[in-house]
Parts: structure tokens; sequence; C-alpha cells
């Protein structure tokens, strides 16, 4: 990507300013940003779906829009929003995805039994996919995008609408098709925690801005080796803290407070334990590590 | 470092696409069974009433103008509707996503729906002629004006579908197109009925000639006429579908 731009007709704002950045082959590259960073936008640059205002993207050293096929035939996108593939049947879908895509009528048919075996839905091989639920119509929309196996994913918000047990089952499939197939993933998620464990590479978006690239462990450094303390306290009891440190409010029981290793002793000496609902320390998420580059800007 | 890519060629690209929007049956049929069976049916009984007393060219303009009215309702709104179906529901960036020529998929669409459209249209074919005590003598020519009847209105409900505002606008303007088109030449009324000015924009109106070249080779005899009947209905389909590939475009597809 090299000095994307899009500004939407109408929008005071450009929605992307001047990003640009390379994902490697056979990496996994996630995206973070809050609600209204370009996140969307980007991805759907990328894809194809949006024409940029100004900028480049290569695809494996070739322009996207040299040839309309080039870009569909090599990389899987899902969109965000997990809508109904017609009225087709969800073993229909992937069929005709596999098939679309180039491969025989009998390998699409293989395709559709190991995707569906792949992605546990094969109870709803013949549900209309109009009438899934929004979780069922997600993983059916995955499935749909690794069809017939592209070079490359790009996946928007893999995970939302899913309960554990899904995520958890799409963070290993993901991983699988990387490890196994070499597959290239570039996600968007909220769920900065869990894509912790598959993330390779970082970007970081703020305000349509890339703020920061890099490898979640390098960039960690920046974060001097901070800790994240989270506690629950019972309603309109919040114990009491150093001077020093603010905590972050993530609801009217639960702070988060982020700390450098030798304050924790001041911490623990000044709250009350004992008058704790649930206290929990970790190192320095990919959560930190957006919360620091972005209240940095 | 570029990849070689693998799709399928043009055509096997068609006829997933035309399976894949055959599967519309699953919406389309309740649909297509009330407004191109019912509602020409009807209109059919109706007209008939009143057309009895002026003679049998009259009953045979309403029956073929009822035969191009289902096809019209039939293939005008279902298309226009899930055209925007697809552009307000995201469907439209699943195929976007696909290695397929835009241009494939709109013709499947309309292929897709004309065909779903034929067990109407049949149906009607033989009852009104039954109703209305109609001789049919069918000519060969009738394979090729059935289709050249459905494009015209196909690409007019797939252009109102790439264009429309909203839903509701796009189903407004096809309901609206398709009386026009009805109200405009000689189509439910035999031409030495109507007023001068109708019979004269009737001749470029697509539904009048599609009247007229169905009545041709449905009840005879065969004219002259034909041939300009034809290349009329022919020039209209390749001046939409250009209109229709130049402003569809799914990458700009709106979501709700």
């Amino acid at each position: 990507m090299r000095n994307l731009t899009k500004t939407y007709p109408e929008a005071a704002e450009s929605a992307n300013k001047d990003i640009s950045f390379q994902v490697r082959e056979g990496e996994i590259f996630g995206i973070l940003g809050d609600n209204g960073a370009g996140k969307t936008t980007l991805i759907k640059q990328m894809v194809n779906l949006l024409t940029s205002n100004s900028g480049d993207i290569l695809l494996y050293g070739q322009p996207i829009h040299n040839d309309s096929l080039y870009l569909s035939s090599l990389v899987g996108y899902m969109p965000q929003e997990s809508h109904a593939l017609n009225h087709l049947t969800v073993g229909e879908a992937l069929f005709f995805s596999a098939h679309l895509r180039g491969m025989r009528r009998s390998a699409a048919i293989d395709e559709r039994n190991r995707l569906l075996q792949t992605w546990e839905m094969e109870d709803l091989r013949d549900h209309n996919s109009a009438r899934l639920s929004g979780g069922q119509r997600r993983m059916l929309r995955l499935a749909v995008a690794t069809a017939a196996s592209p070079e490359t994913l790009v996946l928007d918000e893999p995970t939302n609408d899913l309960d554990p047990q899904k995520r958890r089952l799409v963070w290993e499939n993901l991983r699988g098709l990387n490890r196994e197939r070499g597959t290239t993933i570039i996600f968007i998620t909220h769920d900065a925690l869990e894509a912790e464990k598959i993330i390779k590479r970082v970007g970081i978006l703020h305000r349509g801005e890339l703020v920061v690239t890099g490898a979640p462990h390098v960039l960690k450094r920046n974060l001097k080796n901070k800790l994240r303390l989270e506690i629950a306290f019972p309603p309109g009891q919040p114990p009491p803290l150093p001077a020093d440190l603010v905590p972050r409010r993530l609801s009217a029981t639960r702070w988060q407070i982020v700390l450098e290793p030798h304050q924790l002793s001041d911490v623990i000496a000044a709250m009350d334990i004992d008058r704790l609902a649930d206290m929990k320390l970790n190192s320095a998420t990919l959560e930190d590590l957006y919360f620091h580059y972005v209240e940095a800007v | 470092m570029s990849k070689r890519f693998r799709a399928q060629n043009y055509p096997t690209q068609v006829v997933d696409l035309v399976l894949i929007e055959l599967s519309n049956w699953r919406w389309s049929w309740r649909s297509i069974v009330v407004v191109s069976l019912f509602v020409p049916l009807f209109g059919m009984v109706g007209l008939s009433i009143y057309a009895r007393d002026l003679g049998p060219e009259a009953l045979n303009a309403v029956y073929s103008g009822s035969l191009v009215m289902s096809l019209m309702l039939g293939n005008l709104g279902n298309i226009q509707s899930h055209v925007v179906f697809m552009r307000f529901q995201g469907t439209l960036e699943y195929f976007a996503s696909l290695p397929i020529h835009k241009h494939a998929l709109m013709l499947a669409i309309i292929i897709a729906f004309f065909l779903l459209s034929l067990p109407a249209l049949l149906t009607l074919l033989i009852i009104g002629s039954a109703l209305l005590r109609i001789s049919l003598a069918p000519h060969p020519l009738l394979l090729l004006v059935i289709p050249l009847c459905v494009l015209p209105m196909s690409a007019i409900g797939a252009l109102i579908g790439v264009r429309a505002g909203s839903p509701q606008q796009g189903s407004s303007l096809s309901v609206l197109t398709a009386f026009v088109f009805a109200g405009l030449g000689p189509v439910l009324f035999p031409a030495e009925r109507l007023p001068e000015i109708l019979r004269l924009i009737g001749t470029v109106n697509p539904a009048a000639r599609a009247t007229s070249a169905l009545r041709q080779t449905l009840i005879g005899p065969l004219g002259e006429q034909i041939a300009l009947d034809l290349a009329i209905l022919f020039g209209f389909t390749l001046c939409v579908s250009y209109l229709v590939e130049s402003k569809f475009d799914w990458r700009a597809s709106h979501a709700l």
C-alpha cells in the first residue's frame, strides 16, 4: 500500500490519509483501531471495493487495477457485515465460491465438504443462508472467503458476533491456514487480546492515519515493561490509589491501571485487597500497545 | 513475483451465476405467481369483457398485451428489486470478491429471471387463449420473440436497480415505468382505438413493439412489420444494456 488516501464525497475529513505499509507474504497482519478510525475503508480499498483518491496498491508486485480478476482470484475477502448470500444454502454458497475460484466441479464438491467440516457447519449444509443467525452467517462468510484456499485473506472483524467457542475455532483455523498453506492473512479486529495469539505484525490506525506498524514484541519495548492491573470492586467502593496513578475506568465497578513493576508494591499497599471483588495482573498486551500509541497522538 | 491466478472461463462463470441466481425462486415464486400470472390474468379477463364488443382485433390486443404485461411486470419488477436488494444488503460485495466479470453477473440475473418467469407465461398463454377463445398459430420465430420481449424490460429493471437511491424508490420507479410503457402505445388496446399521439409514441415503445411481435408470431398473420419490431426491441436492449454496464459499479455498493 503506497500513500493511500480516501475522502468520501461531501465528507469534511478524509477517511484515510496517506497510508503506506507493506504486508509480507505468509504474514499475519492485524489492523487495530477505534470506531471511525478508517479500518473498514482501508480494507475495502485493499480489496478494490472502494476507489482510492490517491495512492497505489500492489499485490505480489502487480497493481491491482491492471486486471479486474487478478485481485479477486488471489484474495479471499470477508466483509464486516454478514449479509445473506442471495438465497443460497450454505452448501451451495461454498460449492459455487470454490468452483468460481477456478476449482473443477468434483474438487469444488470435496472443498465444500472440507469447509463444512473445518468450520463446523455440517449441520447447516442445507440451510438457507438468508435464515442463518448473525454468528452463523459470519462463519459462512469466513468459510466462503477461505474457499479454494486463496493466497491471501482479508478479513474485516472475523470474530464479531461469535461465542467464545467459535472465536477460538476461528483463530485456530486461521493459524492453521497460515502455518500449513502459507496463507497471508490481513485482518481488522477489536478483539486485540485474542488476536494477539496469532498476529505477527500489527498496524495501529487512528483518525485515518497509520500511527505505527511493527511486530508486537518489538513495539512493546516502548511500553518499558509496563504491567496492567485490572481490579473489580463492590459498587460505590473504589479502592484508594497512589496519587500519581490515574486508572482507566472500564465500568462503574472495574478499573484498569497501567503501571511500572516498581510501582506494584505501592499500589497493593494502598488498596485494601480483601475488599476487592477481583484482581488480575498481566504484562503489556496489544490493547495496551494500542492505547499507548493512540493516546500519544 | 506476480502470481498466476485461477478463474473460470466466461461461459462457466455465466452458467454458475445463472444457477446461483436461480436459487432466487425461493423468494420470487410468490411474486411471479401474483405479478406475472394473476395480475395479467385478471386484467385480461376484465378487459376482455369490454373488448368482446369491439371484435376479434381488440381481443387479440388484450391477449397479447396481457402476455407482454406479464413479462414486463414480472421481469422488470423482480430484477429491479433483486438488484436493489443485492446493492443495499451487501450481497454484491460477495460477487465483487469473486473472480467474475460484472457483466456476467448481470447477464446471469436476466437469464435466471427470464427462466423463472416462463412457467407463469406459459400458464397465462394457455389459460388466456382458452378464456378468450383465441386460436393460436405459433410461428417458430416465437422462440426469438419471447426472449426479445423480456430483454428490454429486464434491462430497464436492471438499470433502475443499479441507479435507485433506495429500495422504496426502486420499486416505485419500476411500477411507474411498467405502466408508462403499457399506456403509451398499442399494448392492451388496438392501435386504431388510440389517439394519434399514442400511436406515434408506440412506434418506439418496446412494450408496443413486443405486443406487435408476440401477436404476429402467436396468433398471426406474420407481416413485414415483424422485422422492424425485432430491430427496435434489439436496439432498445442494446442501448439500455450499455447504460446498465456503464452505470453499474458493484464496488460502490451501498450498505443499509
